[in-house]
C-alpha cells in the first residue's frame, strides 16, 4: 500500500477483488471510497484550524437468499478485509428474509465518462495553497476594514463499486471550495464558490463580492413581518431544493405517501416556469456517474415546466413498483431509499440584476440559515435569512435589513416564482437566483 | 498504553520538527446499527474503523492530520504534514494561540455498565424491536413503524508533549421508536422515548429501560390521532415543555450560545456565533432565577460523559448559570486562555480523523421541585408540548421557533383535548426569564443528543441535555402556519 499517496485504482481494486473472492454469501457487493480530505479554516483573519485527513472505508454487503446483511471497516490488511467479510455474511446469516429484495443489480452498459472530475492539483494541493488564498481573503478585508471567517478546501476522491454478478466500476474525482463571510460592525456578507479544479475559483473575486455585502448592509434596519417578495439567491435556493430532495424526490416517501409527488405524477404542482432534474452530469456540478450499487446514473426529470414526472429509485425500489431504475441507490444499508444527489434547477431567461429592476418593494437574500421541516406533505419549512439581507425598493437594493425568520412552503413558492438566468453551483446543487412573490417573513432578529 | 509507542514516535517527530506542543490521539471504534421497518429488517450494519491523528502547534498556529494508517512511515508522514499545515497556518495567525495548562495525566478509564451488549445476541436484539415495532404497526392507520437500536464502542489513547498518557474505553447504547401515519392531506408522526430515542452511556441496559414495546400501541395511537386533531391555536399563552423538549431547548439556545469558539467567532461562517458574548460573564440575566444549568461531563448515564476530553483535559462540573445569571462557558484550552475562563474537559473530535473542538457536554438543566402533574395546578390557559419535532435558531442563539409531536390544551390547571402541530417561537433570553417552574428530580432525565453537527469538515457529537418538564409563562405559540 502506498504511504505517501493515497491508494490508487489498483490498490483498491486488489483490495475488492480480494473481498469478493473471500465471500461465502450468494452474492456479495463490495463499496470502496478513499480520501484525501483537506481544509483550512480562518476567522478574523487569521487561520485557527487546518486540517487533512486520509482514509479510506470499505463496505462489504453480502446476500444470502433474501437476506442481507452489511459491515464495513477502514482496516484494509489482509485480516481486515477477512474479518469485514465474515462480518456481513453472519449479519446475512441471522438476518431476517425481505421477499421485496431483488438481488443484486447485474452489469449493464452506459455509465457516462466524466473527464473533468479530476484535476491532479487540486488533489494534490499543499497546505500552502489553501493558506495562499485565506491571505488573498485576509487583504481584501483588511482593505475594507472588515474581517473574514470561512474556509478553504480541496479534496481528492475515488469511489468503486463492484459485485459478484460483474458490476465493477472506479472513479476518481477532485473537488475545491471557497467559502467566505466578511464582517463589519454590524453587518455581514457572503460568497462561495465551488469547482473540480481549485483554479477555478477565484479567491480575491469572492472576497469582494462578500465584502460588498458586508458594506453595503451596514447599519441595517428592522423589516416588519408580513409578505414581501424576495430575490433568493443560489446559496438560498440551494436549501429549499436540497429540503425537496430529502422530503419527497425518492421513491420511499413518495411510496409512503408523505411526499408531495404522491399522487400527483401527471399534475402541476408548481409554477410551469419550473423545472427540476436530476443530473448528474452537468458541467458545473459534483456528479458521480453510477450509484452506490454500481447501476449507471440517469438523469432524471422530476418536475418538468411545473408538472411532476418522477421522482428516483434503486434497484429495491424499482423492483418493488415496478419501474425503471434510475441508478440512485446510497450505500448500504440504507432504510432511507434513494434520494437525487445532483439536483439542477434550469434557469429562466432573465438575469438576476433585470428581475429586481422590476421589484417595487422587496427583499434581496443572500443565504438561510437554519431551515427545518415544519409540515412534510405542505413542504412548509422554517429559517433565518443571513449574512446579506437587502431592501429593494423600486428596481434598486437601497439598504441592509436585520436578519428575519420565514415560514413558507416550498411548492407554493414555486407556483408564484421566477427563475432567473446564470445557474452556478452551490455545495451540490446546481441552481439560479429565484423570485418569489408574497413570500412570508413572520419575525425579525436583533442583528 | 496501547500505542505508547506510536504515539512517542508521532510526539518525537512532531517536535524535532518545531512543534511547541503535539498531542496524538489513536483511537478505534466499533458501531452496530440495527433498523426493523413494517415487519422487515431494513438495516443492520456492523463498522469499524480505526487510526490516528497529530495535532501540532507551532509559532502559534495549529496544524492537523490524520491518517488511518498506523505504520511508523505513515506516522512520520502525518507529524511532518501536522508540523507543515501549522508552519502554512502561522503564516496568516493574528495574536497566536497558546493553551492554558491542565496539568499531565496518565490514566485509564471505562465506561461503567451493568449488560455487556456483546452478550445479547443479534437474534434477540432483531427480536426485541420487532416486538414493539409490530405492536405500532397494528394500529389501524399506522403507514409506517419504524424501531432501531445503535451500540457504539470508542476506545481512545492519547499523548502529548505535556506527558499525559490517557486511555479510555467509551460505550453508548440507544433505541428509538417511530410511528408514521400518513392521510389524505397530512402526515402525522409519533417518536419515542422522547424526540429521537433514549441514547445514554452505558450497555444494554440502556435498551432495555427504554421500554420501547411497552409504549408501542400508545405511540401509534397518537400518531393517528394527531391526523385529525385541531391545530394548535395562535397566540400568546403559558407553556409547559415535556423534558425532552426542554432538553433540545436547553442544547439550541444554552447549550450551543455558550460553546466559547461560536462566542469567540470560530465557528462564525457556519455554525455561527454567539449573543452571550464576554462582557456579559458574571452579570448577564439569561433566564430567571429558576434557572440553574451545569455543564457536568462527570454525570452518570449522560452520553458525554467520560474522564478526559480529547486534549487530555479531566472531565468536570462548570456552572454556565446560576440563579439565572451567566457564570460561564465551556471552554478548550486555547480559548480559555483568550477568555481568561478554565476549560471543563468538553473538547472533542467525532472521531480519530478529525479535530477535536469544543462540543456541547452534559449540559443539565437542574430540577426544580414541582411534582410534573403540579406544573398544570397555575395554568389557566396553555399548552403541553410534547417531543421535539422541528427546530430552528437564528446563528446568535436569539430568534427561535420549535415545534413539537403533540400538544395537549391546557385548561383551568387540567391537561384536556390534543392538538396537532403545536409550535412556539420566543428570542431566548426572554424565554428562559420566562420560566417560573421546573419539574422535579423524580421527573428528570439525562436526554441524550446523538447527531449535533458542528465544524468544517462537519463533526456530529453526542451529547446530553438533562432536563425536566419545565412551565414557561407567555409564550408565542401557534406559529409557522399564518401564511
Amino acid at each position: 500500500m502506498s504511504i505517501n499517496a493515497m491508494l490508487d485504482r489498483g490498490e483498491l481494486e486488489a483490495i475488492v477483488n480480494q473481498a469478493l473472492q473471500s465471500s461465502k454469501a450468494d452474492e456479495t457487493e463490495v463499496l470502496i471510497s478513499a480520501g484525501d480530505e483537506s481544509l483550512t479554516r480562518y476567522t478574523h483573519n487569521f487561520i485557527h484550524e487546518s486540517v487533512s485527513e486520509r482514509n479510506c472505508h470499505l463496505n462489504v454487503r453480502a446476500v444470502i437468499g433474501k437476506k442481507t446483511g452489511v459491515a464495513s471497516t477502514n482496516k484494509l490488511d489482509a485480516a481486515g478485509i477477512s474479518d469485514v467479510v465474515q462480518r456481513a455474511f453472519d449479519i446475512a446469516r441471522l438476518s431476517t428474509e425481505d421477499k421485496n429484495f431483488p438481488g443484486l443489480p447485474g452489469p449493464s452498459e452506459g455509465v457516462v465518462d466524466l473527464p473533468d472530475a479530476f484535476d491532479a492539483d487540486t488533489a494534490t494541493a499543499a497546505p500552502e495553497v489553501r493558506a495562499s488564498s485565506v491571505l488573498e481573503i485576509t487583504k481584501v478585508m483588511r482593505l475594507h476594514n472588515l474581517y473574514a471567517a470561512g474556509y478553504v478546501a480541496t479534496r481528492h476522491d475515488c469511489v468503486g463499486v463492484a459485485n459478484s454478478k460483474g458490476v465493477k466500476r472506479f472513479f476518481e474525482s477532485s473537488d475545491s471550495a471557497i467559502n467566505i463571510k466578511a464582517i463589519g460592525s454590524n453587518s455581514s456578507g457572503y460568497a462561495e464558490g465551488f469547482a473540480r479544479a481549485f483554479g477555478e475559483l477565484d479567491a480575491a473575486v469572492l472576497a469582494e463580492r462578500a465584502a460588498k455585502k458586508a458594506i453595503d448592509s451596514k447599519d441595517p434596519v428592522a423589516l416588519d413581518p408580513g409578505k414581501y417578495t424576495v430575490v433568493l439567491e443560489p446559496p438560498a435556493v440551494r436549501e429549499f431544493l436540497g429540503y425537496l430532495s430529502w422530503i419527497g424526490f425518492g421513491a420511499q416517501p413518495f411510496e409512503e405517501g408523505s411526499s408531495f409527488m404522491s399522487g400527483r405524477i401527471g399534475q402541476k404542482i408548481v409554477g410551469d416556469n419550473v423545472t427540476i432534474r436530476d443530473d448528474f452530469a452537468h458541467p458545473l456540478g459534483d456528479g458521480i456517474p453510477f450509484d452506490f450499487e454500481g447501476v449507471p446514473r440517469q438523469k432524471v426529470g422530476l418536475i418538468e415546466n411545473g408538472i411532476a414526472r418522477s421522482v428516483v429509485y434503486d434497484s429495491y425500489y424499482a423492483a418493488k413498483l415496478g419501474h425503471a431504475n434510475t441508478g440512485h441507490a446510497l450505500p448500504a444499508p440504507n432504510p432511507d431509499g434513494p434520494m437525487p444527489l445532483n439536483v439542477v434547477l434550469d434557469p429562466g431567461a432573465r438575469e438576476q440584476q433585470d428581475i429586481i429592476k422590476d421589484i417595487k418593494h422587496g427583499v434581496l437574500v443572500s443565504r438561510t440559515w437554519y431551515i427545518r421541516l415544519v409540515d412534510q406533505k405542505k413542504t412548509i419549512i422554517t429559517g433565518m435569512t443571513r449574512d446579506g439581507v437587502f431592501l429593494i425598493e423600486r428596481g434598486h437594493i437601497t439598504r441592509g435589513l436585520k436578519n428575519m425568520r420565514f415560514n413558507e412552503s416550498i411548492i407554493d413558492a414555486l407556483g408564484r416564482c421566477e427563475v432567473a438566468a446564470m445557474p452556478v453551483r452551490s455545495e451540490n446543487l446546481v441552481v439560479p437566483a429565484v423570485r418569489i412573490d408574497d413570500f412570508h417573513f413572520s419575525s425579525g432578529t436583533e442583528f | 498504553m496501547q500505542f505508547d509507542a506510536e504515539a512517542q514516535r508521532a510526539l518525537d517527530t512532531a517536535a524535532s520538527l518545531g512543534a511547541q506542543y503535539a498531542d496524538a490521539r489513536f483511537g478505534e471504534s466499533r458501531d452496530e446499527h440495527i433498523e426493523v421497518r413494517n415487519g422487515l429488517v431494513s438495516a443492520i450494519s456492523d463498522s469499524d474503523s480505526a487510526g490516528f491523528s497529530v495535532r501540532a502547534l507551532v509559532d502559534g498556529a495549529w496544524g492537523f492530520a490524520s491518517s488511518a494508517t498506523v505504520t511508523n512511515e505513515e506516522i512520520d508522514r502525518v507529524a511532518k504534514l501536522a508540523v507543515d499545515i501549522a508552519r502554512a497556518s502561522a503564516k496568516v495567525k493574528g495574536q497566536g494561540i497558546s493553551l492554558l495548562p491542565v496539568g499531565s495525566f496518565t490514566d485509564t478509564y471505562k465506561t461503567p455498565f451493568e449488560i455487556d451488549p456483546a452478550s445479547v445476541t443479534l437474534n434477540d436484539r432483531v427480536s426485541h424491536l420487532l416486538a414493539a415495532e409490530r405492536e405500532v404497526s397494528a394500529v389501524k392507520g399506522i403507514t409506517v413503524g419504524r424501531a432501531w437500536m445503535d451500540i457504539w464502542r470508542t476506545k481512545k489513547s492519547f499523548a502529548s508533549t505535556d506527558g499525559s498518557r490517557i486511555e479510555q474505553e467509551l460505550l453508548q447504547c440507544g433505541s428509538a421508536l417511530h410511528a408514521l401515519a400518513v392521510g389524505e392531506s397530512d402526515v402525522q408522526d409519533r417518536m419515542f422515548p422522547g424526540t429521537g430515542g433514549l441514547y445514554q452511556t452505558g450497555g444494554y441496559e440502556i435498551i432495555k429501560k427504554a421500554n420501547l414495546l411497552e409504549n408501542a400501541r400508545r405511540i401509534g395511537e397518537e400518531a393517528v390521532a394527531l391526523l385529525t386533531a385541531e391545530q394548535c391555536p395562535s397566540g400568546t399563552m403559558d407553556l409547559i415543555l415535556s423534558g425532552d423538549q426542554v432538553s433540545l431547548q436547553i442544547h439550541e439556545s444554552i447549550g450551543h450560545a455558550l460553546e466559547l469558539d461560536r462566542v469567540l467567532g470560530w465557528e462564525a461562517n457556519f455554525s455561527g456565533t454567539s449573543f452571550a458574548t464576554l462582557d456579559k460573564l458574571g452579570t448577564f440575566r439569561y433566564g430567571s432565577e429558576h434557572v440553574n444549568v451545569v455543564c457536568d461531563m462527570t454525570c452518570p448515564l449522560a452520553l458525554a460523559t467520560y474522564k478526559y476530553d480529547d486534549e487530555g483535559t479531566p472531565a468536570k462540573s462548570v456552572y454556565l448559570i446560576r440563579d439565572g445569571k451567566l457564570v460561564g462557558y465551556m471552554a478548550g484550552r486555547d480559548t480559555a486562555q483568550v477568555a481568561g475562563v478554565e476549560p471543563g474537559g468538553c473538547v472533542r473530535a467525532e472521531y480519530w480523523g478529525r479535530l477535536p473542538m469544543i462540543r456541547i457536554g452534559n449540559v443539565n438543566l437542574e430540577p426544580g421541585s414541582v411534582p410534573f402533574e403540579n406544573l398544570f395546578d397555575d395554568v389557566k390557559q396553555g399548552i403541553y408540548m410534547e417531543s421535539n419535532r422541528s427546530w430552528s435558531i437564528d446563528d446568535k442563539r436569539l430568534n427561535f421557533q420549535f415545534g413539537c409531536q403533540i400538544g395537549y390544551e391546557i385548561k383551568d390547571g387540567k391537561k384536556g383535548k390534543i392538538l396537532k402541530n403545536p409550535t412556539y417561537a420566543g428570542m431566548t433570553p426572554t424565554f428562559w426569564r420566562s420560566c417560573d417552574a421546573i419539574g422535579n428530580a423524580a421527573s428528570w432525565v439525562p436526554w441524550g443528543t446523538p447527531n449535533c453537527g458542528k465544524g468544517e469538515p462537519l463533526q456530529t457529537a453526542r451529547s446530553c441535555q438533562g432536563a425536566a418538564p419545565t412551565r414557561f409563562r407567555g409564550v408565542e405559540v401557534g406559529v409557522g402556519y399564518e401564511h
